[in-house]
C-alpha cells in the first residue's frame, strides 16, 4: 500500500460501511417524504377539492388525518434520525477520543447528513406523484372509473412537502450538531448504550388511563351538546380542548403497556422479565411511538368506515326502495309525461306498472330556528316564513303511497321514513304560506306519516284536502309540481334508466338549476330583510346541468330522481373520489403506522443486542430468544392497534348513536361491515408482526 | 512527564453530589509503565478520563509534557489528544470500516494527508505487536487481543508523550491479556513509551514499574516494583486485600 489517504477519503469508506444503518434512515425518510408528498398532492387535487364539500365534515376528516400522518412522519423520521445518529455517535466518540476536534469532524459530517437527508428527502417528495398515480388508476382501472375521478395535480402540494423535506433536513442538521456540541466525549462514545428508562408508576396507571380515554371521549363529543342546550351557545372553537383528557390517557395505557404489561402472570411473576425490562428501558421513546401508531391506527380506521357507514345505507336504502323510479319536477317544467317514458321504455324493451303519480305544491312553512348573537351565543326564535317545504293533500299522499293519511283540518302531518331518523321533519309550525299571495293557513303538527321516498332535504308535509286547496290557491306552477313513481314489469334495463336520466335531467331549465339546499323561501325572506342570502354567495351551493353525471350534480341537484338501477350501478362511480381518497388515507394511516411499529422494533433489537448475546452466553435456547423477540414486537404491535381500532370503533358506535339517538338496522350491519374491515386489518398489521420478526431474528442471528 | 497536583472531581447525580477524586497527587515520568488499581468506585477511570480531557475537572492541575491542560480550550484540548496522547480502550474503539492498517493511521488522517512515510510506520509498529499479517483485514475479521494490539500501534502513531490505558485486557482472555501486556512493554522498552494503564487484573499490573492503589478517590498506597513480576503481583494481592477490609 502506498497510496495516499486522508479524511475526506477515510469518512467516505466509513459511509460506505455504514451503508446498514443508512440504508434504514434512507428508507424511513424516504418514506415519510412519500407519504407526505402523495398525501398533500391528492388532498389538494382540483379532483378531490371539487368533490369535498367546503366546511364539510368529510373534508374536516381528511384535513385532521393528514395532520395525524404528519405527526407520525415527524415521530418516525425523528426516531430514524436518532436510530442513525446512535451508530454514527460510536465512530464520531472514537474520533474525538483520539484527537479529532470537531471543527474537523463538522464538514463531513454535515455533508453525510445534508446528503443523506436532502437526497431521500427530494426521492421521496418526486415519488410521492407516481406513487398516487398509480395507486389512483389502479383504483380506476380495477374498482370503478368515472370522469370525476380523472386526477389533477395542484402543484401548490409541493409547498407542504418541501416544508417537510426542510424541516427534516433541518432537524437532521441540528441533531449532527447537537452530537458535535456534546462536551463530554464518554457521553458521544455511550450514546449508543443509553438508556431512556420512564418512571414506573403503579398498576393503577393502564386502567384510569382507559377511564380517561373515555372521559374525554364522552366530554369531547357532548361539549357542543352542552353549549346549545346549556348556554344556548354555539360550541366555541376550543370545545375541541374537552378531548384533552383522552391523550393523557392514551399516554397512561401505553405506559402501562411498556412498564407492566396487561397480563399478570401470578404463578410465574418472571415470566415476561426480560422482554419487558428491555422496554422499559427504552420506555419514554417506546411509549411515544406507542402513542403515535395507536393515534394513526384510529385514523385510518376512522377513514375506512367511511366506506361501510355511507355505503351499507345507501345500498340498503336501494334495496327497500318500493319503486323503480321515483322523481319530482316543478309543474312549469317539460319533463317527460307518461307516454312519453313508456314510448323510451319500449324502446328497450321495457314496459312499466304500478305507475302512480300525485301533485304537490311549495310552502313557505315556519318553524322555530337559531338567531345567532354576539359571542356565539344564539335565541331560538320562532320565524313564520322558515323554509320551503313540500306539501301533499290527503288524497295525494294515498294516491301515491297507496297509505292511508288522515289529517284533521288546521293540523298537519310531517313525512320521514320507516325508522323515524330523518332530520328533515318539522314538528313546531304554526302556518303554512302561499308565497305568491302570502295567505298562510294556520296549522299545528299532529304526527308522522312514513314514506322513504319522500325524505330529503326539504320538508314534507300532508294536509287535509281542504285546508289544502284553500291555501295552494293562486300559486304559480313555479311553486306547484308533480310526483312520479313506477316499476319496471320483469327486469329493468340500465341503459333505459341512463337514457331517461339524461332526457329528464335535458327537460329543465336554469330556474331548476339549484342546489338541494338552495332554499327558495329563505331567499325571499332574506331579500325583504335586505340581507344577503348565503346561497347566493358561496359557491359550493351551485351545481351545473353542464355536470349532469358528476358526483356533486347527482348528489346535490334539487330534483335528483331516484333510479334504482342508475344509482346502485353508478354508486361507486359517483362516490368514487370520496371513497379512493377515505381508502387511500387509510393505506397511509396503516403503512404509516406499520413503518413506526416496525423501525421501534428494529431499535428495540439493535438497542439490546447485547442483552441477546448475553443470554445465549448464558444458555438460552434459539426457543426462548425466539420468544423474547415476539414478547418484545407484540407488545409493540398489539397494544396500539387494539385500542386504536376499538376505540375509534366505539367512537363510530358513538357517532352512530348521537345521529338520532339509537342503533338503526342500517347501522347495526354497517357495524358488522366495520368489525370485519378491522378483522381484516388485523390480519395485515399480523402480517407486518411476523415480518418484523423474521427480520428482527436475521439481524440478531436466532 | 505526566503531573496530577490536587485533583478534585465530583458528579451530580439528581439532588446527590458524589465526589470521586478527592485531592489526587503524583507525577509519571518518561519511559515509566504504571498502573492504577482500586475496587470499583474508588476513581480509577474518572481518574483517567479527566487526564485524557474527557471530562472536564473541578478543581486541580494536570500537566502533560510542560502543558497546563486546566483552561485549554476544545481545539487545543483535541490536538494535545491527537499529538500528546496515545489511548487504548477496554473495547478496542476500532473503526469497524477502517482496515486494520488504516485503524492504525487514524490518528495520522485527522491531522492531514497521510502519505508512504507514516503508511510504513504503521507496517512497523504491526509488525513490532506481532498484527503485521492482519493489516489488509476488518475488525470484524480478527480476534479481541489482535484487535487491542492495533489500538496500541494506532496509539503509538503519533509518537505520543504518554499513552493512557483504560483496563485494556479486561476485554480479553488471559492469553491474549498476556500478549497486550508484552506489547506495552516492547513499546515501553524499544520506544521509551510512557505508559499510564488502569487495571483490575493483578497479573497485568505486574508487569509495570509502579502501581497507584486507589480508594474512596484518594491514593491509598503506591507500590513500587522491586523484586520479581510474580513476587510483586503477591505484593499487590496483599494491599487489595489489605484495602478491601
Amino acid at each position: 500500500m502506498s497510496q495516499t489517504i486522508n479524511m475526506k477519503q477515510m469518512e467516505q469508506k466509513l459511509q460506505k460501511a455504514d451503508r446498514k444503518q443508512s440504508r434504514l434512515y434512507l428508507f424511513c425518510n424516504f418514506t415519510a417524504l412519500a407519504i407526505i408528498s402523495a398525501y398533500s398532492a391528492l388532498m389538494l387535487s382540483p379532483t378531490v377539492q371539487r368533490v369535498f364539500p367546503e366546511g364539510g365534515d368529510s373534508r374536516k376528516q381528511m384535513y385532521m388525518i393528514f395532520v395525524m400522518t404528519l405527526a407520525g412522519c415527524v415521530v418516525f423520521t425523528i426516531y430514524a434520525l436518532g436510530l442513525f445518529f446512535r451508530h454514527k455517535s460510536g465512530q464520531l466518540g472514537i474520533l474525538m477520543a483520539i484527537g479529532t476536534s470537531r471543527r474537523r469532524l463538522a464538514p463531513g459530517l454535515f455533508r453525510e447528513v445534508m446528503l443523506l437527508s436532502g437526497m431521500s428527502a427530494i426521492a421521496g417528495t418526486i415519488a410521492g406523484f407516481p406513487f398516487v398515480w398509480i395507486i389512483w388508476h389502479g383504483f380506476r382501472l380495477i374498482l370503478v372509473d368515472s370522469s370525476d375521478m380523472a386526477l389533477t395535480f395542484d402543484f401548490r402540494c409541493l409547498f407542504i412537502s418541501l416544508l417537510f423535506m426542510l424541516l427534516v433536513v433541518g432537524f437532521a442538521c441540528l441533531t449532527a450538531w447537537r452530537y458535535l456540541k456534546k462536551t463530554n466525549i464518554m457521553e458521544v462514545i455511550r450514546e449508543e448504550h443509553i438508556n431512556e428508562p420512564v418512571k414506573e408508576p403503579g398498576r393503577w396507571c393502564g386502567p384510569v388511563g382507559f377511564l380517561l380515554i373515555l372521559a374525554g371521549a364522552v366530554l369531547g363529543y357532548g361539549a357542543p351538546w352542552a353549549f346549545q342546550a346549556w348556554f344556548h351557545m354555539y360550541s366555541p372553537p376550543w370545545a375541541g380542548v374537552f378531548y384533552a383528557p383522552v391523550f393523557p390517557g392514551l399516554y397512561m395505557v401505553m405506559l402501562h403497556t411498556v412498564v407492566h404489561g396487561w397480563r399478570r402472570h401470578k404463578r410465574n411473576p418472571y415470566k415476561n422479565i426480560i422482554s419487558r425490562s428491555m422496554m422499559k428501558f427504552q420506555g419514554r421513546q417506546t411509549v411515544n411511538n406507542l402513542l403515535v401508531v395507536t393515534l394513526l391506527i384510529a385514523g385510518g380506521c376512522f377513514a375506512v368506515f367511511y366506506l361501510p357507514a355511507n355505503g351499507v345505507s345507501m345500498m340498503m336504502r336501494y334495496a327497500s326502495q318500493p319503486y323503480d323510479y321515483f322523481y319530482k319536477y316543478q309543474a312549469d317544467q317539460d319533463v317527460p309525461e307518461r307516454d312519453e317514458v313508456e314510448a323510451l321504455g319500449k324502446e328497450y324493451g321495457l314496459t312499466f306498472q304500478e305507475w302512480g303519480e300525485c301533485v304537490y305544491v311549495s310552502l313557505g312553512i315556519g318553524g322555530s330556528t337559531d338567531i345567532e348573537e354576539e359571542g356565539m351565543r344564539f335565541r331560538v326564535e320562532y320565524v313564520p316564513m322558515l323554509n320551503e317545504a313540500r306539501v301533499l293533500s290527503e288524497d295525494a299522499y294515498r294516491t301515491l303511497t297507496g297509505q292511508e293519511a288522515d289529517v284533521e283540518p288546521g293540523t298537519y302531518l310531517s313525512v320521514t321514513n320507516q325508522e323515524e331518523t330523518s332530520l328533515s321533519v318539522n314538528q313546531s309550525a304554526r302556518e303554512f304560506t302561499n308565497m305568491v299571495t302570502r295567505t298562510q293557513l294556520d296549522t299545528e303538527f299532529a304526527g308522522y306519516l312514513h314514506y322513504d321516498l319522500l325524505v330529503d332535504d326539504m320538508y314534507c308535509c300532508v294536509l287535509d284536502n281542504d285546508d289544502y286547496d284553500r291555501i295552494a290557491e293562486g300559486l304559480t306552477d313555479e311553486w306547484k309540481g308533480r310526483i312520479v313513481q313506477f316499476n319496471v314489469d320483469g327486469k329493468d334495463s340500465y341503459a333505459f334508466a341512463k337514457a331517461f336520466y339524461n332526457r329528464f335531467v335535458a327537460s329543465f331549465d336554469e330556474t331548476c338549476e339549484r342546489h338541494r339546499h338552495y332554499d327558495r323561501v329563505s331567499k325571499i325572506r332574506y331579500d325583504e330583510a335586505g340581507e344577503e342570502y348565503w346561497a347566493d354567495t358561496f359557491d359550493a351551493a351551485t351545481v351545473s346541468y353542464e355536470n349532469s353525471d358528476s358526483f356533486m350534480f347527482r348528489q346535490f341537484w334539487v330534483y335528483q330522481p331516484d333510479f334504482r338501477i342508475l344509482d346502485q350501478n353508478d354508486y361507486l362511480r359517483n362516490m368514487s373520489v370520496l371513497f379512493m381518497m377515505f381508502l387511500f388515507i387509510f393505506l397511509v394511516c396503516l403503512v404509516t403506522a406499520q413503518v413506526v411499529c416496525y423501525t421501534r422494533c428494529q431499535s428495540i433489537a439493535l438497542n439490546n443486542r447485547y442483552v441477546f448475546d448475553d443470554l445465549r452466553k448464558l444458555g438460552a435456547s434459539p426457543a426462548f430468544l425466539d420468544k423474547e423477540v415476539r414478547s418484545q414486537c407484540a407488545n409493540v404491535f398489539r397494544v396500539p392497534s387494539l385500542v386504536g381500532m376499538s376505540g375509534m370503533f366505539l367512537l363510530f358506535t358513538m357517532i352512530l348513536y348521537a345521529n338520532d339517538g339509537r342503533i338503526t338496522r342500517a347501522e347495526w350491519i354497517t357495524m358488522g361491515v366495520c368489525l370485519a374491515v378491522l378483522a381484516l386489518i388485523g390480519v395485515m398489521i399480523y402480517g407486518v408482526y411476523r415480518g418484523s420478526v423474521r427480520a428482527i431474528k436475521g439481524r440478531l442471528g436466532i | 512527564m505526566l503531573y496530577v497536583k490536587e485533583l478534585y472531581k465530583s458528579y451530580e447525580a439528581g439532588k446527590n453530589k458524589y465526589q470521586v477524586l478527592k485531592g489526587i497527587d503524583f507525577h509519571v515520568a518518561k519511559g515509566e509503565f504504571v498502573a492504577v488499581m482500586g475496587p470499583s468506585g474508588s476513581g480509577k477511570t474518572t481518574l483517567l478520563n479527566c487526564i485524557s480531557c474527557y471530562i472536564p475537572f473541578d478543581r486541580g492541575n494536570i500537566r502533560l509534557g510542560g502543558m497546563e491542560l486546566a483552561g485549554m480550550n476544545e481545539e487545543a484540548l483535541a490536538r494535545v489528544r491527537n499529538t500528546k496522547i496515545g489511548f487504548v480502550f477496554q473495547d478496542f474503539m476500532l473503526l469497524d470500516g477502517l482496515n486494520i492498517r488504516e485503524n492504525i493511521l487514524v490518528p495520522r488522517i485527522v491531522q492531514g494527508e497521510v502519505g508512504a512515510e507514516a503508511q510504513r510506520l504503521a507496517d512497523q509498529l504491526a509488525a513490532m505487536f506481532g498484527i503485521g499479517h492482519i493489516l489488509e483485514k476488518y475488525p470484524a475479521e480478527i480476534s479481541g487481543g489482535e484487535k487491542q494490539r492495533a489500538a496500541v500501534a494506532r496509539s503509538l502513531i503519533n509518537n505520543p508523550l504518554i499513552i493512557l490505558a483504560d483496563e485494556p485486557t479486561g476485554n480479553l482472555d488471559s492469553k491474549s491479556g498476556r500478549a497486550v501486556i508484552e506489547t506495552f512493554n516492547n513499546a515501553k522498552e524499544q520506544m521509551n513509551a510512557t505508559i499510564f494503564m488502569v487495571t483490575h487484573d493483578s497479573f497485568a499490573a505486574s508487569f509495570c514499574d509502579r502501581v497507584i492503589l486507589l480508594k474512596d478517590g484518594t491514593i491509598y498506597r503506591q507500590l513500587e516494583k522491586e523484586e520479581s513480576r510474580s513476587g510483586f503481583q503477591d505484593q499487590l494481592l496483599d494491599v487489595l486485600k489489605e484495602m478491601s477490609r
